[in-house]
């Protein structure tokens, strides 16, 4: 027994060391689930020492009469277990406390007074074990008692709020207040007085006198005089209370207490100003009015989160069977944090199976929201549907029925939402849907419906709104261009296409570098072979649509090729490409991005290359470069032709001066066309020059230009 | 390894403690208080939250329409025709008060204010001002709120975009999209509840980085998945030539196995997020190609988003893809539409972007509204901050450039609980400073993160020792823009 005195004794000292860890190092901690079930256990234990307490009591008022060996021994061991329970009961609170969002004073209240009575009794054992068992022990049994009525009062404070016990007698019904119904001074400044002066200007404190909390004694001040003065905001007494150094003793409210806002202080003084007037409603007063306006915006702010939210009375589905509802196409879930009301959405048209349906009247009660959008649904599932007695809001878009069962629905009471877009429903099908009693938005966009019908439907049921169709515009658009199928090189063997996103479309192009007209030009009907390099223009048209600005491309289109290459001059070294074969790789460049093995370079010497044929012998060749203005690109300056047998044989046979561009113009891959020799000679060399000096209208005027080669080809 | 952290995190107090102590209780107790892993198994319950909002939310979804680059106020909705009057002038100091510039203006000798190159007219029951280069948009605005009073703190395209989608300017912070499958989860099982869309327009542009759709630190499944603007929208998302659909299931749960042997050995959470994945993948094989599938949208639906909606990787069709994403129960569609940067060439520049985005967001606002959805989506609109009310660069009569300005920017919000046809909020006759109702990106972010139905102060996650939250440390809910 002693023993198990000493180790109760010794546990309890350590949870009381642990109290005053967690009083001062709460904000550190963070609670593992078990200690969480822990704190959830304090209302539980908390009537342990409680009970304890008042049996303890109990027994030593009583002590004369009973066995003389055997209370001290009961009363020992009972003080020892209060002890243990109160200190358990504190650490229990403290863990709980961590997991919930309580009123921060009461809630300091309620843990300082809780470790307090955990320390006390602690302390009431010790003295009952060292036999001090005079004035000192009841004194601070009487302590620890007026202590456990605190802790326990504070504790109830937190969990069932203010004056719970006596709220039934002094309960009065606070009506809710509207901007239009009350005056202004009801409305927007009374909440202000209720929250920061009530607590002292009021019947039974009633602060210099002053009572504010009814409208005569408010008008009649206190012992200093008049609070207010109407219409003179800076003479009134309480206005210049708020002005005051927060160290005087006539700032008001006091140091310490909450002081007002400066929105609050305008709007008394706007009232004030206004003739502090108790009755006249917000549409008395004139609407330049500065009252008018902060009320206003004060009756637009008043809409808390929770005032809005719906409440579900109905009972609600255990989570278990919730999860089972859930698939990967069909999700359902509660509207917010438990929140008995459900909605289910279902997913992926090819997936859809009638029975996913048919599962959910396990839910028939609960579902507020179905969504079964785009999903192959039939007329057959409306009945059941119909059962789901608490439905909200009902989406059928674009689903496959056709309106015969829709009447059914009429049977759903909370029916507000029901939208149809793109079903195939008719009017007189949806005529006895309308009778539902609480139906107000039906979507009927993209259905038979007509806008006649409609309109005879808002007539005979004025509260539905009817959204039909929100976008009107006649304006003719201009299609998109159509585009290339083919992407780099296209070879001798491969047909060119073109292309456009929209069905329909008829595409007229020219190969000969003109724009194509919508009428005369050539008409795209199938993929066309090509044997050389050409520009091509196109553009597409469609009835009812503007035709396309005009699409321009060049097609590169596979050539001859050489037997063998060989660079004359390396290009620059910073765009060395993969060497000669760079030329003949078929991977094209792109011209805003140069610095990139596909181009070769130069810029202080010429381009320089040399190309040997056997078989088939070029009669033009293409160069295709980078056409980038801004970045020194251009095309080059001259080109010189060689011709020959071999190396040593090639004479120069032309020199092509090239045009040069006149200004800016759009940055692109282009071609350039060289004409080589009518005969048939087996070894070209073709040298390039970039600019020597870039024109007067560029940037970089007088600087040296370059050329920029991704491919050559040759015909 | 275990005992060095328990002995690193006590210190000589443990020693001391459990000295004391006859009995080890207190001690767990407290050790497991301090070292709150020490007993849990398996990933982090912190790591995923239910998906669950905290109250009833009055929108769903969201589809947030990035005009990246910043499009300029005084050009679209901010009308300030005192800015035409004062053509020329100097901005005065008592505007400017002390305004940081950016390294692209600081050496100019002067700031003249330059007034709007496009006309403006009021619109609507609401009789908001719209430049005449929005005339689409100008049709839609009783279905929006205009706040015309966002400011955000950086002055530079990097971090303000990060901050605007980030709520920090740093890049380490999971973007709002994250954020919002962290809290609320998928809506559909085969879908990512965070997707991205990107697209190009024809004026100058700045670049938009991965990390802008970043988890940050959140779980990698609350990545954003960004589309492809090719034809092929997901990509390598068919299955390989010669292996069906049976072999592709048969592969993944032989991998599920050996990535579950590996989560048993080394416990990385990331392993639980990569099977995920596979399985999220694979589902996305059905639910994909009828999504992006353009061609079955009626002619006149087509028509409402202008014929480039077909053409992949345009705004107009991303528009039409987002409708179509967010229909199927995508939580957070991100567009990006880059080219909004004018610095010069305001007059050419502007009409060209407005045109691009013009029309397919109006139609995207009304499509969402003839099909019953507007009410539970939430449509944004905007860039990441303003433009200066003065020229960069050489004022000319033909054209003008305008630089970056934080301290006041025009956004718009329509549908998902926003009040709709409203002008919130107001600047001051220069276009330059609020005089009333100022919307920070904070506040912005907890009026967003309460549309969805959650408590902007309770969705945080535990990283590096502290609690982070979307809207960090700051930010209150516009309650003025709510319905």
């Amino acid at each position: 027994m002693e023993r198990l005195q000493r180790i109760i004794l010794n546990i309890i000292f350590c949870i009381q060391v642990l109290l005053i860890f967690l009083l001062f190092f709460e904000d550190q901690i963070q609670l593992p689930a078990w200690l969480q079930v822990a704190g959830r256990m304090h209302p539980l234990v908390l009537h342990i020492p409680i009970g304890m307490m008042i049996f303890l009591v109990a027994l030593l008022l009583m002590e004369k009469w009973l066995d003389q060996a055997v209370a001290p021994v009961i009363i020992s061991f009972g003080l020892i277990l209060t002890s243990l329970s109160a200190s358990v009961t504190a650490l229990f609170g403290f863990f709980l406390s961590l997991q919930g969002d309580y009123g921060a004073d009461a809630l300091t209240r309620h843990k300082v007074s809780g470790v307090l009575l955990s320390f006390l009794c602690y302390f009431v054992v010790l003295l009952y074990q060292q036999k001090k068992r005079q004035a000192i022990f009841f004194g601070a049994g009487l302590v620890c008692f007026v202590t456990l009525v605190v802790a326990g009062h504070t504790g109830a404070v937190l969990t069932h709020g203010e004056n719970f016990v006596l709220a039934p007698m002094t309960r009065g019904e606070k009506p809710v207040l509207t901007v239009e119904t009350a005056s202004v001074y009801h409305f927007a400044v009374e909440p202000i007085l209720e929250k920061k002066c009530f607590s002292c200007h009021n019947e039974s404190k009633a602060k210099g006198g002053l009572i504010m909390t009814t409208v005569e004694k408010f008008k009649a001040g206190g012992k200093e005089g008049t609070a207010f003065t109407e219409g003179h905001p800076e003479a009134s007494r309480m206005i210049k209370a708020f002005y005051l150094p927060l160290s005087d003793d006539k700032h008001m409210p006091p140091d310490g207490k909450p002081q007002l806002s400066s929105l609050e202080i305008t709007t008394l003084k706007a009232w004030i100003k206004a003739g502090a007037d108790f009755d006249k409603k917000l549409a008395e007063y004139k609407a330049s009015d500065s009252l008018t306006f902060i009320t206003t915006a004060f009756a637009s702010s008043t809409t808390p989160d929770q005032e809005n939210q719906v409440l579900y009375t109905f009972p609600g589905l255990s989570d278990d069977k919730v999860a089972k509802l859930n698939t990967p196409f069909r999700s359902v879930f509660p509207l917010y944090q438990n929140s008995p009301a459900l909605q289910a959405d279902f997913f992926v048209k090819k997936a859809f199976e009638v029975k996913a349906v048919e599962e959910l009247k396990a839910a028939a009660n609960q579902l507020v929201v179905v969504n079964l959008s785009r999903m192959p649904v039939t007329d057959k599932e409306i009945p059941l549907l119909a059962t789901f007695k608490n439905l909200e809001q009902l989406n059928l878009n674009f689903t496959a029925i056709t309106g015969s069962t829709l009447g059914e629905l009429k049977a759903l009471k909370n029916l507000k939402l029901l939208s149809l877009s793109g079903t195939a429903i008719k009017a007189k099908d949806l005529d006895p849907v309308l009778d539902a009693p609480a139906l107000h938005t039906v979507y009927l966009w993209n259905t038979p419906v007509t806008d006649a019908e409609i309109e005879a439907f808002q007539k005979e049921h004025p509260k539905i709104t009817f959204i039909k169709d929100s976008f009107h515009d006649n304006t003719i658009l201009r299609l998109s261009k159509p585009s290339l199928e083919n992407e780099g090189v296209v070879k001798r063997s491969d047909k060119v296409k073109l292309k456009h996103t929209m069905p329909g479309v008829t595409i007229r192009y020219t190969r000969d570098g003109t724009n194509p007209d919508s009428v005369n030009s050539t008409e795209f009907k199938e993929p066309f072979l090509a044997t050389e390099t050409f520009v091509i223009k196109a553009r597409a048209c469609k009835a009812t649509w503007h035709c396309s600005d005009v699409y321009e491309s060049t097609v590169f289109v596979e050539g001859i090729h050489p037997v063998k290459m060989k660079f004359f001059n390396e290009p620059d070294p910073q765009y060395p490409g993969e060497g000669v074969t760079s030329l003949m790789d078929h991977r094209k460049g792109v011209s805003d991005v140069l610095k990139e093995p596909s181009w070769v370079a130069y810029r202080d010497k010429p381009f320089a290359a040399g190309f040997w044929f056997d078989k088939e012998f070029p009669k033009s060749m293409v160069f295709s470069y980078a056409r980038n203005l801004g970045a020194y690109s251009f095309p080059p300056t001259d080109v010189e032709v060689w011709a020959g047998k071999d190396e040593k044989d090639a004479k120069l046979i032309q020199r092509i001066k090239i045009e040069q561009p006149k200004g800016y113009d759009a940055n692109k891959v282009a071609a350039l066309t060289i004409p080589l020799s009518p005969h048939s000679y087996a070894f070209y060399k073709i040298v390039a020059h970039p600019v020597a000096k870039l024109p007067a209208w560029h940037d970089g005027k007088g600087d040296k230009g370059w050329v920029f080669f991704d491919e050559v080809f040759f015909y | 390894m275990e005992n060095e952290f328990i002995k690193q995190r006590f210190h000589v107090t443990r020693r001391h403690f459990l000295g004391k102590m006859s009995l080890g209780l207190g001690s767990v107790a407290l050790g497991s208080l301090l070292i709150p892993d020490l007993f849990k198994s398996g990933a982090d319950e912190g790591a995923m939250l239910a998906g669950l909002p905290h109250f009833a939310p009055k929108a769903k979804r969201i589809i947030y329409l990035f005009q990246n680059g910043a499009p300029s106020q005084l050009e679209s909705f901010d009308y300030k025709p005192l800015l035409n009057k004062m053509a020329g002038q100097d901005l005065p100091a008592s505007i400017r008060m002390g305004q940081r510039l950016t390294g692209m203006t600081s050496g100019q000798a002067s700031f003249p204010l330059v007034g709007s190159h496009f006309s403006f007219k009021q619109y609507g029951q609401s009789g908001a001002w719209v430049s005449e280069i929005f005339p689409n948009m100008a049709k839609i605005v009783d279905d929006v709120c205009f706040i015309k009073t966002m400011h955000t703190e950086a002055i530079n395209h990097d971090p303000a975009l990060t901050f605007m989608q980030s709520g920090a300017q740093q890049g380490n912070r999971p973007s709002m999209g994250a954020w919002l499958s962290y809290g609320l989860g998928s809506e559909n099982k085969n879908l990512p509840a965070f997707c991205v869309l990107l697209s190009r327009g024809r004026g100058n542009g700045q670049g938009v980085y991965s990390k802008l759709w970043t988890n940050g630190f959140l779980d990698s499944i609350h990545q954003g998945v960004q589309f492809s603007s090719s034809e092929e929208r997901v990509l390598y998302l068919k299955d390989p030539q010669g292996r069906d659909r049976n072999g592709t299931r048969k592969m993944l749960d032989n991998l599920a196995e050996l990535n579950a042997m590996n989560y048993q050995e080394f416990g990385d959470p990331e392993t639980q997020t990569r099977i995920q994945q596979y399985e999220m993948a694979y589902r996305m094989q059905t639910a994909v190609p009828e999504l992006s599938d353009l061609t079955q949208e009626p002619d006149h639906i087509i028509k409402m988003y202008g014929a480039d909606c077909l053409v992949p990787g345009t705004y107009a069709s991303n528009c039409l893809l987002a409708r179509k994403l967010s229909e199927s129960g995508v939580r957070f569609v991100q567009l990006y539409h880059q080219g909004w940067d004018q610095h010069g060439n305001m007059v050419g520049e502007m009409p060209l972007q407005a045109e691009d985005v013009d029309r397919s967001t109006a139609a995207l606002v009304m499509d969402l509204k003839q099909r019953g959805l507007l009410d539970e989506t939430l449509v944004i609109w905007g860039g990441e901050f303003g433009r200066t009310n003065y020229c960069q660069g050489k004022l000319s009569k033909e054209n003008y450039g305008r630089d970056h300005h934080p301290r006041a920017y025009t956004i718009w919000m329509a549908g998902g609980g926003v009040k709709p046809g409203l002008v919130y909020g107001e600047t001051d006759e220069f276009g330059y400073n609020i005089v009333r109702d100022p919307v920070h990106v904070n506040d912005f972010h907890a009026t967003v993160l309460h549309l969805m139905g959650l408590n902007h102060e309770q969705l945080t996650y535990k990283h590096l020792g502290r609690r982070y939250r979307l809207t960090d440390v700051a930010g209150k809910v516009v309650s003025g823009i709510l319905a």
